[in-house]
């Protein structure tokens, strides 16, 4: 069969609006794993054997599980431990909560080793000079350290980005309606006889989310540049 | 002004400290003088609560503090009054030059914007490094970053002020300027410390030295007597080593 740009077009509109759901689920998943990811990279960075050990077991085994393992442990598993435990039924909670509580864990642990590696990059003087003058150990750290962890790590963080937005697309194995599961959904309600225009439309969709992506790092990395 | 009393701190199994007494009066500029790893920069910090002493007792502006115990709002108030320049400057390299000056002013000290800036100008201007007020760090030479570090520690009126070793960092030619400019402090009755191995500038500068080695203070005295009069051995092979005797024949 011809490729029908046409269809093309239909197709690319059909399916753009689930974009949303892609952004809703990748930037809930980053702000969740920035936070616990921070955590963890506390713990690793701790004197304290045992939370350093747990940061560093809890990174080898998020890391060996397969991303779609993970997700139908979540899935399937949580309900029932949430049930057992504080008897409350999540059975019929939106299956995005699944998908974010998944790659909120999986980008957590990457998360944390690239803020661990930005945290130790920063020469501990200007913080020691920061609390010499006068700043409280917390404005330090918020005022001259982390600014400077973010220029560190954002490449890091843009390139979990597109990670977590295509370990997302695994959603539609739970049944999620991303752009990947409207884009199956359509092509089975087509007999798969569009299958082409349909898969180029959706690369397309996922190509232009990480030109956008890109354009939007290189802004922020401009304001925390600093000069550089 | 400030007295510090038998200040004992160890790494470890390593003492470095061993029980320091050191006693600085206002206007004072006590030079501190000895070879590397005898504790001089952890005597320095200290004094700051970079590091903690395990034990020893520091009175400033008329009270004591323990300075194993003291609490958060001492040791903030002491950090407040009290300035320290880095041997390798430690400059904000987030904020430009007149914001690393206003930095403690503004948030460490609440001083309104305006007038934080008018003060950190006036510092900046006795460096020598007004006209860079809007650079960066990155961008700026050693000698340079180091005359800002000092603006840093001017700018809030500190009681005292901590030089560790500012500018053995530096490139040679780079040393004159900030010598000059902490000689200049010294002559505006600013009271300060300064751990450093450049000579002429201590004869010059200093009031009283101090010779430092293995965590005690070895010997004290006017420079006069430090250089020219050392009763010790230990500072008599110390002077030989850095400074070529016949300079010092009286
Ligand atoms: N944080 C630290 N942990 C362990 N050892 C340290 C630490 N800081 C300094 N030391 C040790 O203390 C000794 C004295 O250091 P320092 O005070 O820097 O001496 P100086 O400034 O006179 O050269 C050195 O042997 C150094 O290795
Ligand atoms: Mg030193």
């Amino acid at each position: 069969m011809r490729f029908q740009i046409q269809y093309l077009f239909k197709y690319f509109f059909k399916i753009l609006p689930y974009l949303k759901v892609t952004i809703e689920y990748a930037g809930l998943s980053l702000l969740f794993g920035l936070i616990f990811g921070s955590i963890l990279a506390t713990f690793k960075l701790q004197k304290n054997k045992v939370l350093k050990y747990f940061g560093v077991v809890y990174t080898a085994i998020f890391r060996s599980v397969p991303p779609v393992v993970l997700l139908f442990l979540v899935y399937y598993g949580l309900p029932q431990l949430v049930l057992n435990l504080f008897g409350i039924d999540i059975q019929n909670e939106e299956k995005i909560l699944y998908v974010i509580i998944t790659i909120s864990i999986l980008s957590m642990v990457s998360l944390s080793e690239v803020i661990r590696s930005a945290y130790i990059s920063i020469d501990k003087g200007q913080y020691e000079a920061a609390i010499s003058t006068g700043l409280l150990p917390v404005q330090a750290m918020i005022r001259i350290v982390i600014p400077q962890m973010i220029y560190v790590a954002l490449p890091s963080i843009g390139n979990i980005v597109i990670y977590l937005i295509k370990e997302g697309s695994l959603g539609f194995t739970i049944g999620l309606v991303d752009v990947f599961g409207k884009a199956n959904s359509l092509n089975q309600n087509s007999y798969s006889n569009y299958i082409l225009e349909i898969y180029v439309a959706l690369a397309l969709i996922y190509w232009f989310s990480s030109i956008i992506l890109e354009r939007a790092l290189k802004l922020i990395e401009k304001r925390v540049s600093f000069g550089r | 002004m400030l007295e510090l009393k038998n200040v004992k701190k160890s790494f470890g199994k390593n003492k470095i400290l061993k029980g320091v007494d050191i006693n600085v009066n206002k206007g004072d500029v006590v030079v501190i003088l000895g070879p590397s790893g005898s504790g001089k920069t952890t005597l320095l910090r200290t004094i700051n609560f970079l590091e903690r002493a395990d034990s020893g007792t520091m009175i400033f502006d008329g009270k004591t503090y323990d300075m194993k115990k003291a609490g958060k709002k001492d040791v903030n108030f002491i950090r407040k009054n009290t300035a320290f320049v880095f041997q390798n400057y430690c400059l904000f390299n987030n904020k430009t030059v007149l914001q690393n000056v206003t930095e403690g002013l503004i948030v460490g000290r609440k001083v309104p914007k305006a007038e934080a800036e008018e003060k950190a100008r006036a510092a900046l201007e006795k460096v020598g490094m007004l006209e860079y007020a809007d650079y960066y760090p990155s961008k700026l030479s050693g000698g340079m970053q180091q005359r800002v570090g000092i603006a840093r520690a001017v700018a809030v009126s500190p009681d005292i002020i901590l030089f560790d070793e500012p500018t053995s960092a530096l490139d040679p030619e780079l040393v004159g300027d900030v010598l000059k400019v902490i000689k200049k402090l010294a002559k505006e009755d600013i009271t300060m410390i300064v751990v450093t191995h450049e000579m002429s500038f201590a004869e010059d500068v200093a009031n009283k030295v101090i010779f430092m080695a293995d965590g005690v203070v070895v010997e004290e005295g006017t420079p006069d007597e430090i250089f020219y009069r050392p009763k010790e051995e230990r500072t008599k092979q110390f002077l030989s080593r850095i400074i070529p005797m016949d300079n010092y024949v009286i």
